[in-house]
């Protein structure tokens, strides 16, 4: 069973999460503010963090600080009444993992905790699998069925990617920001290059396709 | 102080009439009689100057004491908070611009009392759009109160709670945006950024939605629109004009999205295939907790377009409404590159 901890200065919004987190199969544990949180995580393991912004004494952005340095994997999500930029910034910078806007919807945390959970599994085992393809990050290797699939570097890359977040459409710009270097000359539209290689590359591979989005980006859709 | 700078005046005077006086007597005086024509002389300067030093006071006081003073009372009355009180012009004369100030006062008391109308609008809307969501939720908290409630209904109960909520939260949020926007002093802190991404960017939040409603989406984005403007104000722009096009085409209708480099010009449009609005509509969407379509008022607040015409302001553009009844809108910013 997943551990998560809730960080949470307001006694009922904290209840209440972790009771829909309780009868959502996970174990959650609540503490109202960042120094409670760290003796529950001398006392625990945790799977993933809840973390508010505003709290008295030690605010979340010095929290998620701390639990950074001391634990460079595990998921943060800020869950903050703070919808500005500058916070959703500061906090990715920081290295949270996810961000919600309260009041939020508890249906959508769980989807959420279930994806960020998946990601860090994939990040930790650095593998992935969709039905009978692998892929080894390692190794940089594809294999459908046992079968070895020649990608080049960035192929691999692309498809890392979108298999990670499956049904997340990406804009072609920010597939290029990611896998292409600054100094790069050609436009945005060489992901559709790339994207029709590896089409082709894994015509033979049925259990997902990589969908093209009105002419908006891509996006790999597991069957 | 006043009493001095008359005196100053009289001395003016004296000096004026003297000398004046003093060029006859050197003109016209015959030796044997110069003691008389001396004194005549004398008594002459003093009354002229009398005369004169009377008639100015006079005309000080018909043109400028008595301006001054209907105009200080007239700042008085609109400082003590009166800002239906008008600064009377009647005999007035307009030598000193006294006319054009007191045009200006009242010009202005105009304002301050029209901005004061807004602002008691503002308010009493957003207390009624506050308390209407907050009232249902207090009814249904009520109804889940009761006794040997069945399973579907409470369950129906805390989904509208829930819904409800949710409004309340967007309408509080978009409050707060448009307090900003307008109350504070506008910054906008400009990046240079690719536009055509932002829109797709800000497209692809509602891909959830426009699957569920099957709606085809068609896309014309030009290449390498790069635009200096604050990023994050306009993401409220084009989440606005989506979330509004979403919201309004029908099942299986469809959305344009184009993103066009016009001259030194940055055109985005958002065409939907939805209900449409007529002229009256179309004049007044762009107004405070303004809702066309009385069957969507659940879904929105009125305040969504009202904050994109004051982000497009802001950055100097310019937003163009098409739209005919039951025939799909277009809506297009123009935006300086």
């Amino acid at each position: 069973m997943f551990k998560i901890l809730v960080v949470e200065d307001n006694a009922e919004l904290n209840r209440t999460v972790c009771a829909y987190l309780a009868q959502n199969g996970f174990e959650a544990i609540g503490a109202p503010c960042a120094n409670d949180a760290y003796n529950e995580m001398y006392a625990n393991m945790f799977d993933l963090i809840i973390s508010d912004i505003m709290m008295p004494g030690i605010d979340g952005f010095e929290f998620a600080k701390t639990v950074r340095e001391l634990n460079s994997d595990i998921p943060i999500l800020f869950m903050t009444a703070r919808d500005d930029f500058e916070s959703k910034r500061r906090g990715f910078r920081l290295g949270i993992d996810d961000y919600m806007v309260k009041p939020i919807d508890l249906d959508e945390l769980i989807l959420r905790i279930d994806a960020l959970l998946r990601r860090s599994r994939i990040a930790r085992s650095r593998k992935l699998e969709v039905g009978a393809l692998t892929l080894d990050m390692d190794e940089h290797s594809a294999t459908l069925g046992g079968e070895d699939i020649p990608l080049t570097v960035r192929e691999f890359n692309l498809l890392y990617k979108l298999l990670s977040y499956p049904k997340k459409t990406f804009t072609r710009t920010q597939l290029m920001e990611e896998f292409w270097d600054a100094e790069s000359d050609s436009g945005p539209r060489v992901v559709d290059v790339y994207i029709t290689k590896l089409r082709t590359k894994l015509a033979h591979c049925d259990d997902f396709e990589i969908q093209t989005v009105h002419g908006l980006g891509y996006k790999a859709v597991i069957k | 102080m006043r009493k001095l700078r008359d005196l100053g005046r009289l001395f003016m005077y004296l000096f004026i009439v003297a000398a004046f006086l003093t060029v006859n007597f050197l003109l016209f005086m015959h030796i044997e009689n110069i003691r008389f024509a001396a004194l005549i002389t004398g008594a002459n300067a003093v009354a002229m100057t009398l005369l004169l030093w009377f008639i100015d006071n006079h005309r000080r006081k018909k043109m400028i004491d008595e301006p001054v003073k209907k105009i200080q009372d007239g700042i008085d009355r609109v400082t003590a908070g009166d800002l239906t009180s008008r600064i009377d012009k009647k005999g007035v004369g307009n030598a000193y611009e006294y006319g054009s100030i007191i045009d200006g006062i009242n010009k202005m008391t105009e304002e301050l009392g029209s901005v004061e109308t807004l602002r008691t609008d503002f308010i009493s809307n957003v207390s009624h759009e506050m308390k209407t969501p907050i009232s249902v939720l207090q009814n249904y908290a009520t109804l889940l109160q009761s006794a040997g409630l069945e399973d579907n209904m409470r369950i129906e109960y805390a989904k509208k709670i829930s819904a409800e909520t949710h409004r309340l939260s967007a309408l509080i949020t978009n409050i707060l945006k448009l307090n900003k926007l307008e109350n504070q002093q506008i910054f906008p802190e400009k990046t240079r950024f690719d536009l055509a991404e932002q829109v797709c960017e800000s497209m692809l939040e509602f891909e959830p939605r426009w699957e569920e409603k099957n709606l085809e989406i068609e896309t014309d984005l030009d290449d390498g629109v790069f635009i200096s403007a604050d990023r994050e104000m306009l993401g409220i722009v084009w989440s606005n004009l989506i979330s509004n096009a979403v919201k309004f085409t029908p099942d299986g209708g469809k959305i344009t999205l184009s993103v066009k480099k016009l001259g030194g010009s940055a055109v985005v449009s958002v065409t939907d295939t939805g209900c449409g609005m007529d002229e009256e509509t179309i004049k007044s969407i762009f107004r405070k907790f303004y809702q066309g379509d009385t069957s969507h008022a659940t879904e929105g607040n009125g305040l969504g377009l009202a904050l994109v015409r004051r982000i497009v302001d802001i950055h100097s553009g310019s937003i163009d409404v098409r739209s005919e009844k039951n025939n799909g809108s277009t809506f297009a910013v123009t935006l300086p590159l």
